[in-house]
């Protein structure tokens, strides 16, 4: 924040935008590039519950609402009842269209690309938003949202993202097109193969696509258990279930797989050992990008022609690097972060910590604290524009955490409570 | 014959310790021979007899019975045994039976003797007694003796008592910590702005110490972990690496001091400790090596030289400089160096290879990484940066074969190359080969397999290589194009190796093994048995242990249904805390299953454990959960504290809308549609330039850019829009003439919708309403000044509500949120 006054930098940007006027002749362009100053970037402590509202309508929304809506929702705000205000922001279509997609987009690629086309991974968690599902479906469940029979838009097709691009491009309300059906009809999976997300089209072609399908787990903690895998390093645990492909001594230094990779490799590759039975499968000459490649799973009966098995090539390349590594057979999958320093994020009691495919991996995943706190932070950074800094967001976090729980996991509410908390004062 | 045989043989054992052989002779290392009577190298004696002696002509006299080896003493008339001699061949062939154990190769006098430094004629006597071995295997043959090996009980001996770490992290706090809350704190501790684990510099001292714990060496503490991350890796230093180390290890040291030394937990179920050469030499047999030329492997440990021991002459021995190690195990690890031979010696080559007009590289090794390229030379026999007989090197994941023939350049060139998409290549231990062949060109195989790249140069005779080229390994003979890696093993052949050989070659693996046998017979009371490892130094930081399996040396012995489960390795007299691969194991013995050593298989898994004292003083045991009957009581871990979390700078509270929510805001304030052709062909084109993220501190001034534009298009197409300004601006009436001016009625119809709708009324983040009106007035009525510099003509109206439009509609009074 420059001591320059907003008027002066109106000023000075004119007569830089009378040059602009001279040469290119176009006065809008004039007039336009001096206005940014007009409102002052001064943050506003104390708000009065008009101002709430616009807060929490631009925060959820994405968008000002209109004035009208604004009385409404900070009527409600005086009446206590701030989160039923967010629930009136959350009616806007752009709350799905813009808001959610753009929260949920950097999730499903590498890149964390949020210019990444609208796909079935993100318009499923809208989906799931908008229907008060349980948000820990998006891990398991054999769910998936498109927008069947809408004029203008070809049908959901395995092996291409045409559907959904289409959608994003005709500006339609994603709210109201979106319908909820199952991955078992609409793409061929088996019922057990399905898990959420984690088997859209989209998921598979980012995660799954070459490499040996551990993408998969490292890119699900850090989007839903807010975790990459360095934190989770720990040297302690049984490195039995570590692969063949991976060099005990990179470089000719063994210290660096018992010192480093190692420690996360014993906890990743027993639960990535759940996707054993996955592959996207692409034309790497004609379609080196995978754009019109598919997922496909080895269903009981199917085998690998090179693993004469269910379990994909991929899984046992490399094989060589250290023949006395671990050999997959199956998609069994363990929980070694049960144990050692990683019990702190929270594994469910209920649950067993081992069992075979991912759906029931994601389930793991799903109940575990982490992950509710993990969305609820999500939540938090994308409605209040921050990371939590203090006490105070550490407790409010652990307060939405344990309502977003408690509802249901309906992300929704997160979204309210955050809303509300978020508001300003 | 039976009596001079025996005569002879007599006379030779009288003679054997009469000649400076027996325990108590001073050894004289590479004496020089002596002048007189020396043999002439050529054989002019009576035929060989049999098939046998002249296989042992060939392959060993040959060899030794010159005069710079055996020959300067071990002829007829001069010293006994004289195997040497160059009157007779089938006598030196009768003498030379009396001093080779055909049962046990390496047990023969022949070379023990070399081996303990008896007339070496190099500076190495590994390297005289590897020679030595390798003619006398190549005269008998071994591959029945190989696998015929014979497990020998090791002496049983408890396991030693040792230091162990207290539960309370008080020693740690007072001696180490506060090293590491200092220097460690900025990244080993969870609430890192990008959190390193360990958590050694962690904010609550427990959990520093139960992370540090693995890292920190209480009988060495120079040989912590922390201590050589510091020293030897230079990570992040504070000050000096080595008096930040010594700092460090001085810290432990005295932590260690405060220790007492305990035995090996009593609760344990544990098996009898052993060294690493206490163990049952594993044959390192099944090599094909009928066609060597020459061979490097590197055991030598010290100086710099390294010996080709293929018995083959002229040897050819590499000279190393630059910056290079030797590496445990066997090996040089190159860094910035390499190993080069003479090109007299390295004419072997040539003149064997181009004689059979095919030849085999074959190497273990371990890229140091998969960045290098060049290629990066690992191995080459040139005569400068473009010039070579042969090469393999290294780019990125590709191994790069080049071979000098009648359809290459003379560098070998066009090269065969792994395919990219394969990534042939690791930053792993490898076993390449290259093969080539007049027939069929090259190819290359990796850890046993063909890699499959087929050679589109056609092979031909190798007539056209340069016999006056060097043998280099690691970079060229001009020292550049380094290869940085470890080099474990590289054998020439004059022959391919059949698909069968390369695989065998692989399967038999690298370096010396031992059978490790942990006594376990008190615990499953079953005489003489044991847990056996295959156990090999696997690169100089840690021992390989694999395919674990339980025998008995008692005949008829009954291991069936003994229960295991929980095997760690222990290191010196503790439990080591990683690499403990069979802690999960839970099996039982099947009696029915044997491997080749009578033994019943655990697991086919291995894993690796640190070198902490060296091969000479470690001391290893096994433990067991459940051993038969036997259990272990463990304490359980304490539950780990989950990390306190920490405040960070406090941030913005506000922030700016996305590129999505711009466009959707704009769409909205406006009543343009976001999928209007010109907007959302605007859009497209902008998008990226369009804040990505909602960071207030992230706005750069290209973004305002992009929001001017965008915003200009929705206004245009707003007021190009008879309907949409209609209900926009109802009170405006865009025919009016610019020319008369805008007063305050017309200031009012352009200004007061854009008010109610963009900054909305009584809220007190933006700003004052009549401050914004004025801002706009003063702008309308700059651009509506006609003059000869600003012609208004019919469209300036609009534009000037256009303008007004895009004022606010691209300013922080929308932007912001």
């Amino acid at each position: 924040m420059q001591s320059t006054s907003p008027t002066k930098v109106f000023r000075r940007r004119l007569s830089v935008g009378k040059l602009l006027l001279k040469y290119i002749g176009n006065i809008a362009m004039l007039v336009s590039a001096i206005a940014f100053a007009l409102a002052a970037f001064v943050p506003y402590a104390n708000a009065d519950s008009l101002t709430q509202a616009k807060q929490m309508h631009d925060r959820l929304a994405g968008i000002p609402a209109t004035q009208s809506t604004l009385l409404e929702m900070a009527a409600l705000i005086d009446q206590g009842n701030s989160k039923q205000a967010a629930y009136i922001a959350m009616q806007s279509p752009d709350f799905y269209n813009v808001t959610l997609k753009n929260w949920v987009t950097p999730w499903t690629n590498e890149e964390a690309d949020i210019f990444a086309p609208l796909n079935d991974y993100s318009a499923t968690v809208i989906g799931i938003a908008r229907d008060d599902i349980d948000f820990r479906q998006i891990l398991i469940g054999d769910i998936i949202y498109s927008a069947q029979g809408v004029g203008g838009v070809p049908a959901y097709s395995m092996s291409n993202n045409a559907h959904y691009e289409t959608l994003e491009n005709s500006g339609l309300d994603l709210a109201d097109v979106l319908t909820q059906s199952t991955q078992s009809a609409l793409t061929g999976l088996p019922t057990q193969a399905t898990a959420g997300v984690m088997t859209t089209r989209a998921a598979a072609k980012s995660f799954f696509k070459d490499g040996t399908n551990r993408a998969m787990l490292r890119f699900t903690l850090m989007n839903h258990l807010c975790t990459d895998l360095e934190p989770l390093k720990d040297t302690s645990l049984p490195p039995d279930r570590i692969r063949q492909d991976l060099s005990r001594s990179p470089g000719g230094d063994s210290r660096i797989f018992a010192n480093s990779c190692a420690g996360c490799h014993n906890g990743m590759d027993p639960l990535a050992q759940a996707f054993a039975y996955y592959e996207y499968d692409y034309n790497v000459d004609s379609d080196p990008e995978g754009e019109s490649g598919q997922i496909t799973y080895n269903n009981e009966g199917e085998t690998d022609p090179q693993t004469n098995s269910r379990v994909t090539a991929k899984h046992l390349i490399n094989s060589n690097n250290f023949p006395f590594g671990y050999i997959i057979t199956d998609d069994r999958w363990d929980n070694y972060w049960r144990e050692g320093i990683n019990q702190t994020l929270g594994w469910s009691e209920q649950l067993s910590g081992f069992g075979y495919g991912a759906k029931s991996m994601g389930e793991e995943l799903a109940n575990s604290e982490k992950f509710a706190s993990c969305q609820v932070t999500k939540v938090f950074e994308n409605v209040c524009l921050r990371q939590p800094q203090d006490t105070a967001d550490r407790n409010a976090i652990s307060n939405i955490t344990a309502s977003f729980v408690s509802s249901g996991y309906r992300i929704k509410e997160a979204f309210a409570e955050t809303a509300s908390y978020c508001a300003g004062e | 014959m039976y009596k001079n045989n025996t005569l002879i043989l007599l006379i030779s054992i009288f003679l054997i310790s009469a000649c400076g052989g027996g325990s108590d002779a001073q050894v004289q290392e590479t004496p020089i021979p002596p002048t007189a009577n020396q043999p002439d190298g050529t054989y002019n004696g009576p035929p060989a007899a049999t098939a046998d002696v002249q296989n042992f002509k060939l392959n060993v006299w040959d060899n030794l019975a010159t005069q710079d080896k055996c020959a300067a003493c071990h002829v007829q008339g001069q010293q006994a045994p004289m195997f040497a001699r160059n009157d007779d061949i089938n006598e030196a062939y009768s003498i030379a039976n009396t001093l080779v154990n055909k049962n046990k190769v390496s047990d023969s006098l022949l070379i023990t003797k070399v081996a303990g430094g008896h007339n070496c004629w190099l500076s190495s006597t590994s390297a005289c007694s590897d020679i030595m071995t390798t003619w006398l295997e190549a005269w008998i043959d071994t591959d029945e003796s190989a696998t015929a090996i014979n497990l020998e009980a090791p002496e049983s001996r408890p396991v030693g008592a040792n230091k162990n770490f207290p539960a309370s992290p008080a020693l740690f706090e007072s001696n180490v910590y506060p090293l590491l809350a200092q220097y460690c704190s900025e990244c080993h501790q969870s609430s890192a702005s990008i959190p390193i684990s360990p958590y050694i510099g962690s904010s609550d001292v427990t959990e520093a110490y139960l992370a540090s714990i693995s890292k920190m060496n209480l009988d060495t503490p120079a040989d912590s972990r922390m201590v050589e991350r510091v020293r030897d890796e230079f990570h992040n230093c504070w000050s000096d690496c080595a008096s930040d180390a010594a700092a460090l290890s001085t810290a432990i040291t005295n932590m260690a001091d405060a220790i007492e030394v305990t035995e090996l937990d009593a609760n344990l179920v544990a098996s009898d400790a052993l060294g690493l050469f206490d163990g049952t030499l594993a044959s390192g047999g099944g090599r094909f090596e009928s066609n060597l030329i020459a061979k490097w492997e590197f055991k030598t440990g010290f100086g710099n030289t390294a010996f080709d021991t293929s018995g083959v002459s002229p040897a050819i021995d590499l000279t190393l400089s630059g910056n290079y190690n030797w590496v445990g195990g066997w090996g040089i690890q190159l860094i910035d160096g390499k190993a080069q031979g003479a090109t007299s010696t390295s004419k072997k080559l040539h003149d064997l290879i181009v004689s059979t007009g095919e030849f085999a590289i074959e190497a273990w090794i371990a890229p140091a990484n998969v960045t290098q390229e060049g290629p990066a030379r690992i191995i080459s026999y040139s005569g400068g940066d473009d010039r070579r007989n042969f090469m393999l090197g290294q780019t990125l994941y590709n191994y790069n074969a080049l071979v000098r023939n009648d359809n290459t350049d003379i560098n070998g060139e066009p090269a065969l190359n792994t395919a990219d998409a394969d990534e042939d290549l690791q930053a792993a231990l490898q076993h390449v080969v290259l093969n080539y062949d007049g027939n069929g060109g090259r190819t290359i195989y990796v850890n046993g397999v063909q890699t499959g790249d087929e050679d589109a140069i056609e092979g031909s005779l190798l007539n056209s290589w340069d016999d006056s080229f060097a043998f280099v390994i690691g970079s060229e003979v001009s020292g550049r194009s380094r290869f940085a890696g470890t080099v474990r093993m590289v054998a020439i052949h004059n022959r391919v190796l059949s698909d069968e050989q390369v695989f065998s070659n692989f399967d038999a693996g690298i370096g010396q093994k031992f059978y490790l046998m942990f006594g376990v017979s008190e615990i499953v009371n079953v005489p003489s048995t044991y847990v056996v490892f295959e156990v090999s130094q696997f690169d100089s930081f840690s021992y390989l242990f694999t395919e674990p399996f339980m025998v008995s040396l008692e005949p008829n012995a009954n291991l069936d249904g003994i229960s295991l489960s929980g095997m760690r390795i222990g290191l010196n007299g503790r439990e080591e805390k990683t690499g403990q691969v069979f802690a999960t194991l839970n099996t039982s013995v099947n009696g029915a299953n044997n491997n080749a050593l009578g033994g019943k298989p655990l697991s086919a898994q291995g894993t690796i454990v640190p070198v902490q004292k060296g091969p000479q003083l470690d001391e290893f045991f096994l433990s067991f959960d459940v051993l038969g009957s036997e259990q272990s009581v463990r304490v359980d871990a304490p539950t780990p504290i989950p990390a306190l979390p920490q405040d960070i700078a406090a941030q913005a509270e506000i922030g700016v809308r996305n590129f999505d929510e711009i466009n959707a805001s704009m769409a909205t304030l406006t009543g343009v549609s976001v999928s209007n052709p010109e907007v959302q062909a605007s859009f497209t084109q902008l998008r990226q330039q369009l804040p990505s993220v909602s960071k207030i501190d992230s706005f750069l001034t290209s973004n305002q850019m992009a929001i001017t534009q965008l915003a200009i298009k929705y206004c245009d197409t707003l007021v190009e829009d008879n309907a949409l300004r209609s209900a926009y601006f109802p009170d405006m009436d865009f025919g009016a003439n610019a020319n008369n001016g805008f007063d305050s009625i017309m200031k009012d119809a352009i200004i007061a919708p854009l008010n109610a709708r963009m900054l909305g009324s009584g809220i007190d983040s933006q700003p004052g309403n009549t401050e914004v009106y004025n801002e706009i007035s003063n702008l309308i009525d700059r651009l509506s000044a006609c003059s000869n510099q600003n012609n208004c003509d019919a469209d300036t109206t609009k534009t000037v509500v256009k303008a007004s439009c895009a004022a606010l509609l691209g300013s922080a009074v929308v932007i912001l949120q």
